[in-house]
């Protein structure tokens, strides 16, 4: 029904948000995703998502093994592949990624990165080559928001509610901040059981949601110098951080993330 | 000619009330959903799938340049239908909504920081009160 | 008698509509702020509301039996041309404010939002040619351009008004932030364009067709009354069941070569009888030559009977107070009317008077009153219908109900004088066409 092509002006596009798991998860689609229902499927990924993996539903897959009601066999096949990947990044990261906080399984951290980026594939594969997902301040983006552009993405300025430290564009590409900008999240250091120090803001860029998402909560855990140099070792991704005294560094090959205006 | 003159200034001013009113939002609703360490709205859980129905989002205290802010979003069909501030900071000499005054100054702070015109917002995770008083919220309501 | 609705309740009905609309945008809207969002929200406003006056348009111009037997023609077409106006308005407001609102919102330029709407959003061009054809429709309307028009040539281009609607049918649907993702919203803005059309359809359509094959109208004679009026005589059959009353119009369309596209408001100027009906024309400009072409046996398709312009029954005296052509739909009342009944002839010479010897034998079995008021005001030099000169001519004129017909000049200057003389407005009773 609908003559046009996926034509990535910055008019034909549609923004959405949509309040899933405990947090907002903002959309900017092609007009056509909306019209089509493709938008409508990718928000009920989102919500499926929530209804299995939700630590604040008692009747979530992932409360029911937190209390050791179900095994991992009559959950979602969905479930064990969390808990797959959780046990790769935990290992890879020395335990700074971990899916059980204080003892507690609770693989949210993980979760939402890998929600957001398996909406983003739901989008590409229904024919939506250019769009941008943000889950709570996770970005998974493809393509870009017109024909040879890229996304431009602001990474927040952890003194400044409002103010932005960098922008960030690329195509194809993932953006994710950890950091304790608001007020009641902690990330807390899994070896040490306090609150991690030395870092105000850390981001992590990459091809992947899923692990920009979960390095940079490691990386932040881990504290100034141990994230700097853990985050120079990986591959494919780069990450840029923000000091508690305002100072900032960021990995050899951050640079080419940084948008030129 | 009267009668055009009545039409015409008859239609802005239904125009600019209309306006002005969905500015200025509603009341709270009901059912709560999302993990809000018990708050306002009446507690059962419902999981019924959108959309059919509203649901009531209710964010954690959170702190902004003006103050203390507990926001309540009611939820309907994908969309955001209604915001209502359950605490507001007492120090404000502002009108209640922060949406409708905060978000041109935050805009004004971004642009000034760097005239950035961008497409998202990366930041540490805000819950869905704190998104109210972001600048992606900002951005998704197409400012 | 059959059911009528009154202009009060079609205005409250029309109203509530509105309301329902504005509610539609309400419950459809997200929070707005910023300018983008101001500008967008009354485009988007505007445009509803446009979507449901091009209906209501429609609508008052169907035909709608109960609706023109309540509120009459001649003030439905009234209501009609101020309505068009004002929705073409809100149409351009529409599109301007939208315009402008998204290019606010994307932080672009005009031209390259225009661009943008044009190539990139579903139907939308579809919809802009639509604005374009009512602007046009809108202007050939306007009193100096229909002065300048062919009656022929304004009305084929009316009709465009139909496409115009249907090419903006489906942007509504496909870019309208009230229907984009509400299936019930869509759903009964479809039901609402869809009665509408089966109304437009029975009423202008099927019931004129109808009536013709029952009553079988076709033209029996023609007779010349005077030097440029004509009485046109249609034969039928049980005419009696189109329960026609004095002061009623039909709207006549004749079968002949170069008419049959013409659809004219002409008041009976007899009461009908079962098988013959009268209507008595003034001939205007192009229209001479078509009338006295009429050949006995011509199809007829008459739709009506159609008017508000009757006698009520009050028991008063009656006035009855007729201006040129006026005499038709006054000449069936002085027949039908009982009681005291005084009828005012007013005409610019003797050569227009028509149906003299009708009219003084018709005063003379009811012993009524006949003035002919004849010549021109320079001839005379008095105003003859003022309101002392009224007085006179109706003795205890301010207790009288007064029935009143001609042209718009010489009713507007007659009811000033009625009023003067002490005739509640109440009482007046006027028809005035602007065809």
């Amino acid at each position: 029904m609908n003559n046009s092509t996926p034509v990535a002006g910055i008019s034909a596009r549609v923004r959405h948000a949509e309040h899933v798991m405990g947090t907002v998860v903002s959309f900017d689609v092609p007009v056509f995703a909306r019209h089509e229902g493709i938008l409508q499927a990718a928000v009920r990924w989102l919500h499926w998502v929530d209804r299995v993996f939700s630590p604040y539903r008692p009747d979530s897959d992932v409360s029911l093994l937190a209390r050791a009601e179900v095994t991992v066999d009559a959950c979602a096949p969905e479930v064990a592949e969390v808990i797959a990947a959780c046990a790769f990044l935990s290992d890879s990261s020395g335990g700074y990624f971990t899916a059980s906080p204080g003892g507690q399984f609770d693989p949210s951290g993980f979760v939402k990165g890998w929600a957001v980026e398996r909406a983003s594939q739901l989008l590409s594969a229904a024919g939506s080559a250019d769009h941008l997902v943000n889950g709570g301040g996770d970005v998974q983006c493809a393509g870009g928001r017109a024909p040879g552009e890229g996304w431009r993405v602001g990474i927040v300025n952890p003194f400044h509610a409002g103010q932005l430290a960098l922008v960030v564009a690329g195509r194809d590409f993932a953006v994710a901040t950890s950091g304790t900008a608001e007020r009641g999240l902690h990330i807390v250091d899994p070896v040490s059981g306090r609150p991690a120090t030395g870092l105000a803001s850390l981001t992590v860029a990459g091809p992947s949601l899923t692990f920009a998402d979960a390095y940079a909560t490691a990386a932040f855990a881990m504290g100034d110098a141990l994230a700097r140099e853990w985050t120079e070792s990986l591959e494919g991704y780069e990450a840029f951080a923000i000091t508690d005294d305002g100072a900032t560094w960021q990995t050899s090959g951050f640079s080419r993330y940084i948008a030129v205006d | 000619m009267r009668r055009v003159i009545l039409a015409v200034t008859g239609t802005v001013a239904g125009l600019v009330a209309l306006l002005t009113f969905k500015t200025h939002t509603g009341e709270p609703s009901e059912a709560a959903l999302s993990p809000a360490p018990a708050q306002a709205g009446t507690g059962s859980t419902t999981t019924t799938v959108l959309p059919a129905g509203e649901r009531a989002v209710t964010g954690n205290v959170a702190n902004t340049v003006y103050g203390p802010v507990q926001v309540q979003l009611a939820v309907k069909a994908n969309k955001i239908v209604k915001v209502s501030i359950l605490e507001q900071p007492s120090s404000t000499e502002h009108d209640l909504q922060i949406g409708q005054f905060a978000f041109p100054k935050l805009i004004a702070e971004t642009l000034s920081a760097q005239s950035a015109r961008i497409d998202s917002v990366s930041g540490a995770t805000y819950t869905s009160g704190g998104y109210i008083k972001s600048l992606q919220s900002a951005l998704d309501n197409g400012v | 008698m059959a059911s009528a609705v009154r202009p009060g309740a079609l205005l409250a009905i029309i109203g509530a509509g509105a309301a329902a609309v504005l509610v539609l945008w309400w419950h459809s809207t997200l929070a707005i702020s910023g300018l983008g969002g101001w500008l967008t929200g009354a485009g988007e406003v505007l445009g509803l509301l446009s979507g449901y006056g091009v209906v209501v348009l429609v609508l008052l111009m169907a035909r709608v039996t109960p609706i023109e037997r309540g509120v009459g023609a001649d003030r439905l077409a009234r209501w009609h041309a101020m309505g068009g106006r004002y929705v073409i308005s809100l149409i351009t407001a529409h599109a301007l404010l939208i315009i402008w609102g998204y290019a606010v919102s994307a932080q672009t330029g005009l031209l390259h939002e225009t661009d943008a709407l044009l190539t990139t959003y579903p139907d939308v061009m579809m919809a802009t040619v639509a604005w374009f054809l009512l602007l046009v429709v809108g202007i050939t309307s306007a009193r100096a351009a229909r002065k300048r028009l062919r009656y022929e040539t304004w009305y084929y281009l009316h009709l465009y008004t139909y496409l115009a609607i249907a090419l903006a049918f489906s942007h509504q649907f496909a870019d309208g932030a009230a229907f984009v993702s509400d299936l019930a919203a869509r759903f009964w803005w479809s039901a609402l364009y869809l009665v509408a059309a089966a109304l437009v359809l029975w009423y202008r359509v099927v019931v004129p067709l109808r009536a013709v094959v029952r009553h079988g109208f076709r033209v029996a004679g023609i007779r010349q009354e005077a030097p440029r009026t004509v009485s046109i005589y249609v034969k039928g059959r049980r005419l009696r069941e189109l329960q026609a009353e004095p002061g009623q119009f039909f709207r006549w369309r004749f079968l002949a070569r170069g008419m049959w596209w013409q659809s004219h408001p002409y008041s009976l100027s007899a009461v009908p009888s079962d098988d013959l009906m009268r209507i008595t024309v003034r001939e205007v400009g192009d229209d001479s030559n078509m009338l006295r072409s009429l050949r006995p046996g011509i199809r007829v398709i008459a739709e009506g009977p159609f008017g508000a312009f009757t006698p009520g029954r009050t028991g008063r005296s009656v006035l009855l107070l007729a201006g040129g052509v006026g005499i038709a739909p006054l000449r069936a009342m002085f027949a039908a009317l009982t009681g005291k009944i005084t009828l005012i002839y007013r005409a610019s010479s003797w050569q227009d008077i028509v149906f003299r010897p009708e009219l003084d034998a018709i005063a003379e079995a009811k012993n009524a009153t006949v003035h002919y008021v004849v010549g021109t005001r320079t001839d005379l030099g008095v105003d003859p219908l003022s309101a002392s000169a009224l007085r006179q001519l109706a003795p205890g004129l301010h207790r009288m109900d007064v029935y009143l017909c001609g042209p718009p000049g010489m009713t507007g200057t007659a009811v000033a004088a009625l009023t003067e003389a002490g005739v509640p407005r109440r009482r007046i009773h006027y028809e005035s066409f602007e065809f």
